[in-house]
């Protein structure tokens, strides 16, 4: 199960992709600059706000980031280990306990970005915040990747399946790898070539339409909130 | 709806190749995060991902190789499930694997830049071994620098701690996949694309 937009009517839903991005770099930099048991029960707060606010749970977000957790929980064991005497550092594991849980409230935060905004408010919030043909290339981009991307997985998944069938599994690693990447990159360039056709022959352009995006008064509460959580990070 | 109704700009012709190339190139670098191998020499399975920044460096050069990833991170950053575990969103890309995901732009340059010698794309599968080698065990000690650096911020780790936590038990396998990427830009059903 991995995270994504779901359609629904919450306020995060009405915001402005911009400034849910804004909110995120903020809540970020506040988390980083108040790494303290009292900053962190704050923005505790301020994320079990964002969550509500969003539809999104906050059980469905630990298990997408699930990966994520074994390191986040070993951190504070390297930090307080040491080789020779004392041998453990309490005080060092609890200054890493502190930051990895700060990952986890930056991670639930985006969690809610996520859950919250489609992939076209995505990417005409890039294009609107980048600039010229870099902010172009990018929004283009993004938008093939989340095109292919499903279809590739399938592909690899289906080479897989192939060798598998075929006793594949028997052979050494490095060729596995190989018989992997050869079959999937023959397939992705392929589509690459048919794609890069297929976009000439429809005027791929450097300013297509995208969605209409503006700042209404919705905005102005996330817009603030951001303000004081990058005003807090820096004092 | 605001449609730009005034001039149409259409992309040329030797970049919309490029750019398709790019993006797919990401998106196979994020399906290649879903595929794992056991490792023979270790309990900690193979992931693909870092088979991917290096195919991109290889394949389309320094210039677009690295654009490719920055297509990877920013596709991540807004959603799309192409990081390690099938996670996205700007969190992981200030989390813990951040670092690592960072260096892969770097890493896809430089790779590249090694591979082709300089910016000018050459056919990869012609330079000797010893470059495709060397380009690739160069980029992986810039991604591991990075992660390495990455975690030990995040978490308040020193770079000795976060090397143990995070790098040493991964690094043996990027042995394999140094091997089977010389075998793939070398096979003959890429070299015909």
């Amino acid at each position: 199960m991995t995270l994504s937009y779901r359609p629904d009517d919450t306020f995060a839903h009405r915001l402005d992709p911009r400034a849910k991005l804004g909110f995120q770099a903020a809540f970020a930099l506040a988390a980083f600059a108040h790494t303290t048991p009292r900053g962190l029960l704050a923005l505790t707060g301020v994320t079990a706000v964002a969550l509500r606010v969003s539809g999104a749970s906050a059980r469905e977000a630990m298990w997408a980031y699930r990966f994520a957790l074994p390191l986040l929980a070993a951190g504070p064991v390297f930090a307080a280990a040491t080789l020779g005497p004392p041998w453990v550092r309490p005080a060092e594991g609890f200054d890493t306990a502190l930051a990895s849980y700060r990952v986890v409230l930056v991670l639930l935060v985006s969690a809610a970005y996520l859950r919250s905004t489609p992939v076209r408010e995505s990417r005409a919030a890039i294009q609107h915040l980048v600039p010229g043909r870099a902010g172009q290339f990018l929004g283009a981009g993004v938008g093939f990747v989340f095109r292919f991307f499903p279809v590739l997985r399938g592909d690899l998944r289906r080479i897989r399946d192939a060798s598998a069938a075929r006793l594949g599994g028997e052979q050494s690693v490095v060729d596995r790898i190989r018989r992997v990447g050869v079959a999937g990159l023959a397939r992705a360039l392929a589509r690459a070539d048919r794609f890069a056709v297929a976009l000439r022959a429809r005027c791929f352009a450097w300013n297509p339409t995208l969605p209409h995006l503006s700042l209404s008064r919705t905005d102005v509460p996330v817009i603030a909130a951001s303000v004081a959580l990058a005003a807090w990070a820096v004092v | 709806m605001s449609t730009d109704t005034a001039s149409v700009e259409l992309v040329g012709e030797e970049a919309v190749e490029n750019v398709a190339r790019a993006a797919l190139l990401a998106a196979l670098t994020g399906a290649f995060a879903y595929v794992s191998f056991p490792n023979p020499v270790s309990p900690v399975t193979i992931s693909l991902q870092v088979l991917g920044v290096f195919l991109a460096g290889l394949l389309l050069g320094p210039v677009w190789g690295g654009l490719s990833m920055v297509l990877y991170l920013a596709a991540g950053a807004v959603g799309a499930p192409v990081f390690a575990g099938g996670s996205s969103g700007i969190g992981s890309l200030v989390g813990q694997s951040g670092g690592y995901l960072w260096s892969y732009p770097v890493a896809a340059f430089v790779v590249g830049a090694i591979a082709h010698g300089g910016l000018v794309i050459r056919d990869p599968a012609e330079q000797s071994l010893v470059r495709l080698v060397g380009a690739m065990v160069v980029g992986t000690a810039i991604i591991y620098a990075f992660g390495t650096i990455g975690l030990s911020v995040v978490l308040g780790l020193s770079l000795r701690e976060a090397f143990l936590a995070g790098a040493v038990a991964f690094i043996p396998a990027e042995a394999f996949k140094i091997a089977a990427a010389i075998g793939i830009v070398r096979s003959d059903q890429i070299a015909a694309e």
